[in-house]
């Protein structure tokens, strides 16, 4: 059953192979590690050719009115990979939503003991507005302006 | 500012609208259920993007009917403009949209183009009611005046209503996610009751001149206090901030045995002092009426001021449910008014600019 589409075991990214190319892709910067909500923010964080590091995909945001908490995301996966791949900055790209902007701050929250900087997106983004909608110019934007949480 | 056309689309019971409105006192005629209401709520919805009837919004579509619509053409200060509110029913709930000459913008953009005063009969009850009553009054205002009010607000709102799903155990117990939640509160709250305060003082000072000059010196002062939940001793954004958080330590495991957020905003209010006594408890239902006016035309004067132009005064059905000598003394009060809609289901004593007849939604003036 080659060709399926599964979850990379790494990055929790869709891939066919696992782990994923971009996991696999020595050329990339293993000193940077970018949390995003769903899979679909890696493509739109490719299309800006501005990121060089690796992902992590939560699966979604805290969001405890529709039952979704930490538990039901892949956040002991990513404090986990912070210990052992021990990145230099991580990059929480949530989109700029009350959702999204609580997920970062609980996960720099948890980060922060690990030493690790925590960095979020510099939204010049409309509030409200997801990161697939964005254009690649203001999301290259977001992320080189990127400030410490 | 001034409304110079609206047009309906399958807006409760209309069909269709085209609607001209004049500068000045407008007085819809109409006995009851024939639309004059819906008329005021549309208006309403043009500006401020909600009813003041209901908080199911659905409930203005036609029934039956996928979308409903209020466009209009105003003048303000900057110059003319063109607004429009559509409700679409969908699966997941109603969706609006909005849009400012012809395009399509955010709510947060939307609001506060065309400001709107709205006086119903519930609002009669702002002195015993219950405090959210005169908080959404607050709420209306400061939204309109001010984005960073509204973004405070809207903010504010989402992240309460996921700290109270979180303490209800909605999801697992989580010290660090209470937290943060606290956290996201204290950042907006803090710009909400600084916000309040200084309105509060401000409707306060011209409320208490109104009614003065109303009754004079014989009850004493009317007074509004505002009954923050976190008492403001230091009145900066620091100082509120830091109070806000002392206060959600102190009841955070109170609030984890409640399970619903004790501390906050969400719980302010306003309280009416008459003579140094509180006018809910002790005030007569005239003195307490008259304080109810005195606080709408002060509304309307601090909009005013703050935004450098008359807001819209809309009337509905309250005009009815006060007596002469009342009612000739909040015209009085709003004689400034650029324009203002007015329903009645009888002749109304003023000097009205146009007045129009409504009968099972068709609009005819006769005046
Ligand atoms: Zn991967």
């Amino acid at each position: 059953m080659k060709d399926r589409v599964r979850l990379c075991s790494r990055c929790f990214s869709l891939t066919e192979d696992d782990p994923c190319a971009i996991c696999t892709d020595e050329r990339r910067d293993a000193t940077l590690l970018c949390v995003v909500a769903e899979a679909k923010d890696i493509f739109a964080l490719e299309r800006t050719a501005a990121y060089r590091g690796r992902y992590h995909v939560l699966g979604g945001l805290i969001s405890p009115m529709d039952g979704i908490g930490p538990a039901q995301l892949r956040v002991k996966e990513l404090i986990e990979r912070i210990t052992r791949e021990e990145p230099k900055e991580v990059i929480v790209a949530t989109n700029p939503n009350a959702e999204g902007e609580a997920t970062a701050l609980y996960l720099s929250r948890l980060i922060g003991p690990s030493g690790v900087p925590v960095t979020r997106l510099a939204y010049g983004l409309p509030i409200g507005g997801d990161l697939d909608y964005a254009d690649e110019i203001t999301l290259a934007k977001a992320l080189e302006g990127r400030r410490i949480l | 500012m001034i409304l110079t056309r609206l047009t309906l689309a399958n807006v409760r019971n209309y069909a269709s609208l085209e609607f001209a409105p004049a500068p000045g006192l407008n007085v819809l005629i109409g006995a009851n259920a024939q639309g004059k209401s819906n008329l005021l709520e549309a208006i309403g919805l043009l500006g401020t993007g909600k009813s003041f009837r209901t908080s199911r919004e659905s409930e203005i579509v036609t029934t039956g009917l996928p979308t409903a619509s209020v466009a209009g053409e105003a003048v303000v200060k900057p110059g003319p403009i063109r607004l429009s509110c559509t409700i679409a029913l969908g699966a997941g709930g109603t969706r609006k949209r909005y849009t400012i000459n012809g395009r399509g913008v955010r709510y947060a953009t939307y609001l506060g183009k065309l400001r709107v005063v709205t006086f119903v009969p519930a609002h009669l009850q702002l002195v015993t009611g219950p405090p959210a009553l005169r908080r959404a009054l607050v709420n209306a205002a400061l939204a309109q005046e001010s984005a960073a009010y509204y973004a405070a607000l809207a903010s504010y709102g989402k992240h309460l209503a996921q700290k109270n799903a979180l303490l209800r155990g909605l999801v697992a117990a989580d010290e660090a996610l209470l937290t943060t939640y606290n956290e996201r509160l204290i950042e907006s709250g803090t710009e909400l009751i600084l916000a309040r305060r200084a309105f509060v003082t401000e409707l306060e000072a011209r409320a208490s001149a109104i009614h003065h000059a109303w009754v004079g010196d014989v009850e004493g002062d009317l007074e509004l206090l505002y009954a923050a939940n976190v008492a403001v001793e230091v009145p900066t954004h620091d100082g509120v901030a830091s109070a806000f958080a002392a206060r959600l330590d102190e009841q955070r495991a109170a609030e984890l045995v409640r399970k619903t957020s004790l501390v906050g905003p969400h719980r302010d209010d306003v309280e009416f002092r008459l003579g140094g006594r509180p006018l809910a408890a002790f005030g007569s239902q005239g003195q307490q009426r008259t304080a109810v006016l005195a606080l709408k035309v002060a509304e309307y004067e601090t909009l005013f001021a703050y935004g450098g132009e008359a807001p819209i005064l809309l009337l509905d059905d309250v005009l009815s449910e006060l007596d002469g000598e009342r009612r000739a003394a909040f015209l009085r009060g709003v004689a400034t008014v650029e324009q203002v809609f007015v329903t009645t289901t009888s002749e109304v004593d003023a000097r009205a600019a146009a007045t129009y007849r409504i009968e099972a939604a068709q609009l005819e003036r006769v005046a």
